[in-house]
This record gives structure tokens, sequence and C-alpha cells, in this order.
């Protein structure tokens, strides 16, 4: 009698599309039934070469599709906490097709992931993560490490490898062991670390993060840090732009902390840095 | 990229009642990094012509040299200053002189002619003239201009008038173009003077103090 | 993969250059000028395809000599860059066109100091400060973070370190030694890094 109830629990998903009757619904985990996806592939020959020769940016076809491209992502441990900074600006070619994207994606109100590369490659798969890291939540009765969910993350993405996904992410959290800081590309990289920055202007935010950075700084200072080094970034980079995006991570969890146009940080440190020469 | 797109450019002249008006924005960039916010576009030609160059930064730089050379000449050889009409047929010649090695820019020409009449063309860059009598258009955020002078351009604009709808038309355009913007400048020719203002858009340069207080607030559409 | 950088003061200019001389995967030397005094008051740095480098920097240099010799009277450091410009952007219409990025880098006694930038299609901008190759992408945002007109030449260099360090953490090639140049009313020195 035991057994056939912990073989109900325990049976394997039925496939999708298997009708759902009373007596096989408990049988279903439902985490399992959406555990692995699907997409459709182009009906070609080799399909991974079909679709570069259109997305590829050094491909050399004319009717190529261009993805949303060109970012400044930032994010860093420090004494305090996290700190989250990003620019808002989505490209098309030299079009800017908008200057207030959210580049941050709420995970869930402990784990905060950023966007750079494809703009519907990260959205897609950070959002799948949220997805994941709630089932994990409701298996184990606990919250996911930092550790773990960037895992899974560079796992997932990993799978599809060379099939032309383009994502450059930085998933931070706080978790048991604190705060914690993850790199993961499209490439399947996955990078623990203290201070990365992402995207066509992380070079340039490189140069004033680098210079600037304290572990030791209070929370106003390493904000400020954040959005000056995307300010900076998004003054000579041309495909980054239109506005600061900050957050801020401590054991409560993150928090939203300012929007800020570029243009008036432009001004703001005018100012300043007229003041300092005087 | 295209070689038109490396250094990135937007600019625009309109037609107004007695006066005519052209415009640029001051961005220098070496494909994504921007090397310079103040990087002129427009040059005087006469004192009630001038040319607007969009394009590959090197050719806008030889051939204001060149047109400077060219118009000096003519003065000393005719003895008078040159049309803006004849002006746009010798930068045409000089444009499809490299028909086959082109130069890769795209220029405006605006003025007020010996009558007092305003006049605006623009072309490709090997010459091919397309007169206008209300805007022409040139650089990478040509589409973005079109549309935005298409809207908001009028007849019999007044120079005040005309100032502020070429601005706006060009800031607005600008700030849809990753590649343009950082600064612009704006000329009204009018028959007796060049009016010259710069205008405070995004990420203007702040290297010279008394920009920000020189420089012209705009209001977004 | 070389880096230029130059930087306008109070009432100087810093051109700072690396020392490598590169060929394929080899570095064939450690201590390479990668600069040309012009005239007393002018310096170019420059950097690009080899052979073409040094090649157009002497034939300027050269050029702007004889200008001196013949005229009893010194190019201006703007008109050299102009001349420089002129030259680039005639070879750039041949076949053989120079492959060389420019910085020049000048003290004029009417106008003060003054830096021109100049690509290799030879664009030219007179700029405040900057910066060539790679080393661009870390170090002018530094620049723009730190920098002022009136900065001093003790603040300069120390900005100037700041970005040798960035390149030293972030840039993936090594450049282990880099040679700074100031001119100023009294002509050009070395000064130690």
């Amino acid at each position: 009698m035991l057994s056939e109830i912990v073989a109900q629990y325990t049976s394997e998903p039925t496939g999708y599309g298997a009708e759902l009757t009373p007596g096989n619904f408990l049988a279903r985990d439902a985490a399992k039934q959406f555990d692995s996806l699907s997409f459709d592939l182009p009906n070609a020959e080799n399909p991974i070469d079909f679709l570069n020769t259109y997305t590829d940016v050094k491909s050399d076809n004319d009717n190529l599709i261009k993805l949303a491209h060109g970012t400044t992502t930032l994010a860093f441990k420090y004494a305090g906490g996290v700190v989250v900074a990003v620019d808002s600006r989505a490209t098309q070619g030299s079009v800017i097709a908008s200057q207030s994207v959210k580049k941050v994606i709420e995970i869930n109100p402990y784990l905060l992931g950023t966007m750079a590369g494809g703009a519907a490659d990260c959205f897609f798969w950070e959002r799948e993560l949220g997805r994941r890291c709630r089932l994990y939540e409701l298996r184990n009765k606990e919250r996911i490490s930092v550790a773990a969910a960037s895992k899974l993350l560079a796992n997932m993405v990993y799978s599809y490898k060379g099939m032309g996904l383009s994502m450059g992410t930085m998933v931070s959290g706080w978790d048991k062991t604190g705060p914690n800081l993850f790199y993961v590309d499209n490439d399947g990289t996955r990078l623990k670390g203290n201070l990365f920055s992402v995207g066509s202007g992380a070079t340039f935010a490189y140069g004033v993060l680098d210079t600037g950075y304290d572990h030791e700084m209070n929370k106003a200072d390493a904000i400020d840090l954040g959005k000056r080094s995307i300010y900076h970034a998004t003054h000579r980079d041309a495909y980054s732009g239109g506005y600061v995006r900050i957050y801020h991570i401590n054991k409560e969890g993150w928090e939203f902390i300012s929007l800020t146009d570029v243009d008036e940080l432009h001004w703001q440190y005018a100012d300043e840095s007229r003041n300092r020469g005087a | 990229m295209s070689i038109m797109e490396y250094n990135g450019a937007a600019v625009v002249a309109m037609v107004g009642k007695n006066c005519v008006a052209i415009a640029s924005d001051t961005r220098l960039g070496q494909q994504a990094m921007t090397i310079d916010t103040n990087f002129q576009k427009v040059f005087p030609v006469t004192d009630k012509t001038m040319i607007g160059m969009a394009g590959l930064a090197t050719d806008v730089l030889t051939l204001r040299d060149r047109f400077r050379y060219k118009v000096n000449m003519y003065k000393l050889k005719e003895e008078r200053t040159i049309e803006p009409q004849t002006f746009a047929h010798m930068v045409s010649a000089a444009l499809y002189e490299k028909r086959f090695g082109p130069y890769f820019i795209e220029p405006v020409i605006a003025g007020m002619d010996k009558r007092n009449q305003p006049f605006i063309c623009s072309m490709d860059t090997i010459g091919c003239i397309n007169f206008a009598k209300d805007f022409v258009v040139a650089g990478n955020a040509g589409g973005g201009l079109y549309g935005m002078c298409e809207s908001l351009w009028e007849p019999d604009l007044e120079p005040e008038d005309l100032f502020e709808t070429i601005s706006q038309a060009l800031l607005n355009a600008v700030d849809r173009n990753a590649l343009s913007g950082w600064g612009a400048v704006v000329h009204i020719i009018t028959p007796d003077q060049v009016i010259t203002r710069q205008l405070k858009s995004r990420m203007l340069d702040w290297a010279d103090p008394t920009v920000k207080d020189k420089a012209v607030r705009y209001t977004r559409l | 993969m070389e880096c230029l950088m130059g930087l306008v003061g109070k009432d100087f200019v810093i051109t700072v250059t690396d020392t490598m001389a590169i060929r394929s995967i080899t570095v064939l030397k450690h201590d390479e000028d990668k600069t040309r005094e012009l005239n007393p008051h002018t310096l170019i740095s420059y950097c690009g395809e080899a052979g073409d480098t040094t090649n157009f920097a002497e034939y300027v240099q050269k050029n702007v000599k004889l200008y001196g010799i013949r005229n009893n009277i010194e190019l201006t450091p703007g008109a050299t860059a102009n001349f420089v410009r002129r030259e680039l952007a005639d070879s750039l219409r041949t076949r053989s066109a120079y492959q060389v990025n420019l910085l020049v880098s000048g003290y004029d006694h009417k106008k003060g100091p003054c830096l021109y930038w100049i690509d290799h299609l030879s664009a030219l901008a007179q700029v405040p400060f900057a910066a060539h190759g790679y080393c661009a992408y870390y170090c002018i945002s530094l620049m723009d973070r730190h920098y002022h007109p009136d900065i001093s030449l003790d603040e300069a260099m120390g900005l100037i370190r700041q970005c040798l360090e960035e390149l030293h953490r972030r840039f993936i090639i090594n450049m282990p030694r880099f040679v700074a140049k100031v001119v100023d009313k009294d002509g050009i020195r070395v000064i130690d890094l």
C-alpha cells in the first residue's frame, strides 16, 4: 500500500499534452513537467549556420537582423552589500530604439540579474531562471543560493552553446553566505567575483570603477561610484545612454535606489569639475 | 559598418522668410567611441553663405580647406563674392571630379543670394544636387531629421521662429541617433547678419566654462 | 595594440607612449621611442602599421625642420598639426596610404599648450586629452572623470599613473614600460613616471 503511494509520487512525469485526469493529477510533478523547454528550429540543413547568417554581426548578409546591442552594466560587492548599476539605451544599428529600457531583472526579492547583449535572450533566460528559482524554493523550502541560481542560468545557456544566444549578465544577491556576485555569459562562462562590468561601454566603466573602488566605502559613496561609472561610459560610448538605474542589495534583499537622466548627471558633474578646477 | 557612419554627423538646413538656417551636431566619433564634442561641420563660405558637411571627418576638413581656396580664387578672379547657387555648382563639380574615388561627405548649402532670396540645397557624395524650397538634411540622423522637419517646418518663418524650428528638429532627431549629438550649433543667415548659437543639447561639451551659460536652453517637445 | 596618451595642463602638455616594438607574437624591443621632435616646441607621438609609423613621422619631422630653417621661424603647433594632417590626408587617397595614428602636442607662445588628435584617416581634432589604441577604451573615461583645465603637472602625472595602473589591471597586453614627455615654454623633456 505504502509503496504504491510512494510510486505514485515518484513516477516520471507524463509527456507534454497528456490528458489531465483526476487519477494522474497527483502523480504529476508540475515542476518537472516544465523542466525542459523546446524551441522550433529553422527548417534548414544546418539550422545554426542558417541562423548565424542572419543574426551574427560579423555576417555580411544584407538582410541582417539587427538584434538590440550595446550596453553598459556593472555590479560590485563592498562592505555594505552589492551595488548594481545599468544604463537604459537600446540601439538597432545607429537608431536609438529606446532610452528607457530596464536592464535589471528582479528575479526574486533577493536576486537581481543584469542584461547585456541580446535583449530578448537576456530577458527570456533570466525570467526562466526566476521560475526555476521559485520552484527550487517550493521544493526545498528554502531560498536558492546565488551560486546555485547562477549555475542554473549558466547550465541553461550552455546547453544552447553555439546556437547564437547573446547574453552577458551578472547575477547578484544575498543568501545564507552573505552578498554574492556572479558573471554568466552565453559561452557558458560563470565567474564568482567582487566587481564586474559588461557591455560595449564596460571598459569605460571599469576605468572609473577600478580607481574609485574601496571595499570599505559607505553606501552613499558606493552608489555614487556606480552612478558615475555608468555616466562616464554613456558619455564616451555611443551605444550606451539614457538613464542610470541603480539597485542596492543587503541582507533585506534588493532595494531600488534611483533612476537618473545621464544629461542631468552631466551638468551636475560639470559643476563639480569646475569647482574642483577653481 | 559604413564609412559614412564612421565619425557620425547630422546636418540640416531650412528656409524661412527672408532668412535661412543651417545647423549641425558637434560630435566626432571613432565608431562607437566619442573623441571630441566640439567638432565643427558647418563653415562660412561668404558673409551670407554657409556649407555644412556630414560624413567622413577627414573629408570634411579636406573639403573645408579646398572650398575656402576655391572661393578665394573665385573672388580674386571675378572680383565679386560667389552666389550660393554658383557655390553649389562649384561644390558639385568638385565632388564629381572624384567620381571614381569619392569624398565620403554629403554637403548641405544654405545662403542668401544677391537679391536676398533664400537658397538651400543638399548633395550626395558625388555631387548630384537636390534643390529644395523647404528643408534639406544629411548625415546619420537623416531619416529622423526628415520626419522632424516634415512635421515642424512651415513656410515663411521669421528668423527667431526658424531658429526654434530647426533647433527642435535637430535636437529631437539626434536624440534618437546614437552616432550624432553631444552638442549642436545653429546659424541663422539673414540679409544683414549671421546669428550663431550653441544649443544646450544632451551631453554638450563643458570643457569651455562659458559654454553652459551661453548655450541656449531648450524644452523637449 | 599600442598605446598613446596625451593631456593638456595649465601650462604644459604631457604625452605618454608605450615602448614595445612588436612583430607577430614577438616583442622585438622594449625601449622604442615612439615620438619625434618636430621643432623645439612641438612633439608628435605615433602608433600604427610598422614601418609606416617611423617613415611618416620622420618625413614630417624633416619637412617641419626644413620650414624652420628656410623661413627662420618655426611653425606653430597648430600649423604643424594641420600640415601633418594634410600630408596624411593626401597619402590616404593613394594606393600606399600611411596607416598612422598621431598625437601632436605643442606649446604655442601666444596660445599656450595644445594637443591635436589625428587618426589614420587623418581626421583632426584639438582636444584637452586624448588616447590612441585600445588603451583609449580604459583611459579616456578616467581622464573625463578627473581632468580639469587648470590641472597642475603633479596632478596630471598622478592621473597618468592611474591610467597606467588601470591598463596593467584590465588590459590583456602587458606593457611594462612607458615613456612620458612634457612640452612647455622651455621645450621638450622626458619626465619620470
